[in-house]
């Protein structure tokens, strides 16, 4: 978890504020937000909330493995990494020791996107806080025997979530064929011959290219005042200099124009299907259409397509999807876990049948309110710690353009109606559109022999 | 895909069973209450207002540790038929009924108690209680949602046993605690799921899911009055019969030391755990216990994570943790490294361990830990669903406000001597339980040396340990 990467993969991340049937519960969970630009670029968002003596602070950087190059795959993450091993004031080991010794933790993730650090302290550790990250943007270090360490680290990380886990591996195949262009096709840990092989200059230039001020945005909530925390922003943050921020991706990822399949054949217990559609980028309009789609499909066990592969056809143990928040359109990835001995392509047969149903017509009035009651309580979730008000601001803010829209999104999802929902659903997931990754267990083919 | 799993992996029922410290005084849990209903029932009710939310957790007071030997599962499965059928619904109308709320109703088992827990909106407060007591009330285990269930779960611990990672816990609980109750897998295994029927499923409902055995907490946005009421309409006429309690003998530590190797053959890092049994809750030292287990393996600071990933690189992530339980529960120290440096890495941890026993804490480490503890303990009592985990817990186990409301006190007052006591008295040292997942062909010779007990097995022969054969 510690500074890792996280592919954010889940709905509730996607941050969806949801329309309310009742306004008065919907009206108690806004909340007031202030903001200030500073001099130097860098956006400053607070909300305060007095209910505990904690804060939780993100800082968000535009700048993720989508601004990497073949070679240095991997590249933001490992800065991410680095991010943590010293810089002027602050040396290697020390920001961690002083964090915690003043009751604050800390943790940071990567995505194809962003990076982002979050902290999470009492009250009584602000000033210091601010002094760490003041420090760190402007003074990191780059100490080569820290890096070797850490490379190590990355390396033994990239094991674990992708050599050795099923659907780590198979999800970074997906990528790597849906995408042939844009560099959404390679992993955010990076691939390991890379991570063998960064530079300290590597790492000097990520640093000079996507550290400015003025790339990043700041969210604070909790027990403090946005006076505060401007004042010590214009101490600490607002003297640093501005500089270019990363050149922009320009790469279009080409339309897909036929169904794209590929194979894992490795020893396991069970096989394993994904499944990708290109989708446009968190600030499309589809973009609220499409989650109440997802959500009829593949939220609760009420769900169509539960209720098909699980409940009837009983040929699946679980079946969900997901997509990422985006700068760029992405993937929309569905997931199943076929039985033992299950040919995967069985699921694929239902998941399509069930895909074709929902574009031949409209969903039902019931299923749409019970997608809205859904994204509804995932809002409650969101917003119901000061931790989660961080993050769901800052991702409202850096992937909508605007934290506000979050108090729009009610009214943007009380908006969808059935036909948005088919049109999305023939827009976005047919034949062509799409690319099936399978894992197939080798035991199982040795079996057949 | 989330790729986060360092902290939040083991240290979930360390956070719920040690409540931890406070970061400012004036912090207390908030106030609530508890009522006995006449049919033995316990209810807590605690108010906490903003978010229009209610967390209902009926905890039944019996979890796998009573899974009879041969059919580990017996609670689990129990308890995730509940929402699968009842004298109301079919499992579909159960589900379509629970998803349109936007709500959940959700059930688990581990090895002390099962629970059935339910989060609404208050605006769906009747239905929500409908859909929860329906599911705890009135369940009637169809036989073909039972084989439907059975067969996912036994494909579920294959999918389980295709991640190193996500299994070890469980081969190491399974290795350490050899056939003794907290050794019993909770979610099951290949066998032991085949020779579960329905007959025994009801008969554990009607055994342990009775008003005696029974706590429920209801914590969120109500008025306590009213909801006592409601819940009195709901639970009141519930009928009670005798329990007959799960005797949970006390294990002592394992003697000498034993090593159990799984062979994956396909693995690039080994995934290791090493300890013995340990703490039961409400152990008097579990204060100063969670402290030193923070300097030497429950923050990123360290002293396990220190050495194995910040300075050595051989990691991600190194940990150690106590899962205290009704009697001792396990201590574990868990880490992963790439087959090369399997040895190197254990012997790294062995000699962290050693160090702690040899030189104590530092005075340094030790304020450190107690500002950590502090500083990170609002958050844990931030939503009514936390606090409602919290005092059903603290209930079950016999503690009460004093685990937060007096920690601070409590940090306070464990000086470097008496953490050094605790070192001695709870942190084993030549007596040690080893569980690696790992390519055999490649560490097995050299990992030898870590015990004059060495047993082997393949993850993919059926069950964790011991083999059912031998059962």
């Amino acid at each position: 978890m510690k500074k890792n990467q996280l592919r954010m993969a889940t709905l509730a991340i996607v941050c969806v504020a949801c329309l309310n049937s009742v306004g008065a519960a919907a009206n108690a969970q806004e909340f007031p937000v202030a903001e200030r630009t500073l001099k130097n670029g860098m956006k400053v968002l607070v909300q305060s909330d007095h209910s505990i003596p904690n804060v939780a602070l993100y800082i968000f950087y535009r700048i993720g493995s989508r601004n990497e190059r073949p070679g240095t795959t991997g590249l933001s993450h490992f800065f991410e990494h680095m991010m943590f091993n010293g810089a002027k004031k602050y040396g290697p080991g020390e920001l961690d020791k002083v964090m915690e010794a003043n009751g604050g933790s800390n943790n940071a993730y990567t995505s194809q996107n962003v990076t982002v650090y979050q902290d999470w302290f009492p009250r009584s550790a602000m000033p210091l806080i601010f002094d760490i990250e003041a420090d760190r943007i402007q003074n990191l270090s780059f100490d080569p025997q820290k890096i070797e360490s850490e490379r190590g680290v990355v390396a033994s990380e990239r094991r674990s979530s992708v050599d050795n886990d099923n659907g780590g591996l198979l999800e970074e195949q997906l990528w790597a064929t849906a995408f042939i262009a844009h560099p959404y096709q390679w992993p955010v840990v990076g691939w390991m011959s890379d991570i063998e092989h960064w530079t300290i200059a590597d790492l000097k230039h990520h640093f000079e290219m996507g550290y400015s001020p003025s790339n990043a945005t700041m969210v604070v909530v909790g027990d403090v005042t946005p006076d505060e925390i401007f004042q010590l922003c214009e101490k600490t943050i607002e003297p640093i200099p501005s500089h270019a921020p990363p050149p922009p991706v320009t790469t279009v990822e080409p339309p897909q124009l036929g169904e794209r399949r590929l194979v894992v054949h490795k020893p396991a217990e069970l096989p394993l299907l994904l499944i990708g559609y290109h989708v446009p980028q968190t600030n499309h309009p589809d973009f609220y259409a499409t989650n109440i789609l997802r959500t009829i499909l593949f939220q609760g066990e009420s769900s169509r397509m539960y209720q098909r592969l699980v409940d009837k056809d009983q040929i699946a143990l679980d079946v969900s999807s997901s997509v990422e928040p985006s700068f760029d359109p992405t993937l929309a990835i569905i997931v199943a876990q076929p039985k033992q001995a299950v040919d995967p392509q069985k699921c694929e047969k239902a998941i399509y049948e069930e895909l074709e149903r929902v574009k031949l017509s409209t969903i039902t009035d019931q299923e749409l309110e019970k997608a809205k009651n859904i994204r509804l309580m995932e809002f409650y979730h969101q917003v119901r710690t000061i931790n989660g008000r961080a993050n769901t601001i800052g991702t409202y803010e850096v992937f909508s353009g605007d934290y506000k829209k979050l108090f729009d999104a009610a009214k943007n999802y009380a908006a969808v109606t059935k036909e948005d929902v088919q049109r999305v659903a023939k827009a976005y997931f047919g034949a062509n559109n799409r690319t099936a990754a399978s894992l197939l267990p080798e035991n199982d083919e040795k079996a057949k022999q | 895909m989330s790729m986060s799993k360092k902290y939040n992996f083991f240290l979930i029922a360390i956070i719920l069973i040690f409540p931890a410290a406070l970061s400012a005084q004036s912090i207390h849990i908030p106030p609530h209450e508890k009522v006995a209903f006449k049919n033995g029932l316990t209810v807590l009710l605690l108010e906490k207002h903003g978010v229009p939310v209610v967390n209902f957790i009926a905890m039944v007071k019996t979890g796998s540790a009573a899974d009879p030997p041969g059919q580990e599962g017996l609670a689990s499965i129990t308890a995730q038929l509940l929402r699968k059928g009842t004298q109301k619904r079919t499992a579909q109308q159960f589900a379509a009924d629970a998803d349109f709320t936007g709500g959940s109703i959700e059930t688990d088992a581990s090895a002390d108690f099962s629970t059935v827990s339910g989060e609404f909106l208050n605006k769906d407060l009747a239905r929500g209680l409908d859909l929860f007591s329906d599911a705890l009330m009135r369940p009637i285990f169809p036989q073909a949602e039972a084989d439907k269930l059975l067969a996912q779960s036994l494909d579920g611990v294959r999918a389980a046993k295709d991640e190193a990672r996500s299994v070890l816990g469980t081969y190491y609980n399974a290795y350490l605690f050899n056939g003794h109750g907290y050794g019993r897998t909770a979610d099951g295994d290949e066998i032991s799921l085949t020779k579960i029927h329905r007959d025994a499923i009801v008969k554990f409902y009607e055994a342990y899911y009775v008003p005696g055995n029974i706590i429920l907490s209801v914590a969120g946005d109500f008025q306590a009055a009213d909801m006592k009421k409601k819940l009195e309409e709901v639970f009141g006429q519930w009928s009670s019969k005798p329990v007959t309690p799960v005797k949970i003998p006390v294990l002592p530590p394992v003697k000498g030391r034993k090593l159990l190797l799984i062979d994956k053959p396909d693995a690039t890092q080994t995934y290791f755990a090493i300890g013995n049994v340990a703490t039961a809750a409400g152990d008097p030292d579990r204060v100063a216990i969670r402290l030193v287990n923070t300097v030497f393996g429950g923050s990123f600071t360290s002293l396990l994570n220190e050495s194995l990933r910040v300075e050595s690189g051989l990691t991600y992530g190194a940990m150690s943790a106590f899962d205290p339980r009704k009697t001792p529960g396990p201590f574990g120290i868990y880490s992963y490294t790439k087959n090369e440096s399997t040895v190197q890495a254990i012997d790294m941890a062995l000699q962290v361990l050693q160090k702690l026993h040899k030189q104590g804490i530092t005075a340094e480490e030790l304020a450190s830990a107690k500002s950590y503890i502090k500083g990170q303990f609002s958050p844990s009592i931030e939503t009514s669903k936390q606090l409602g985990q919290i005092i059903v817990i603290n209930e079950f186990y016999g503690l009460d406000d004093r685990e937060i409301n007096d920690l601070e006190a409590r940090l306070d007052a464990v000086t470097p001597a008496i953490a050094q006591q605790v070192i001695q008295k709870h942190f084993p040292t030549d007596n040690l339980v080893f569980t690696l997942i790992g390519k055999s062909s490649e560490i097995s010779a050299a990992v030898q040396k870590f015990a004059d007990k060495q047993d082997a097995r393949v993850i993919s022969e059926p069950g964790f340990w011991p083999a059912p054969a031998q059962k």
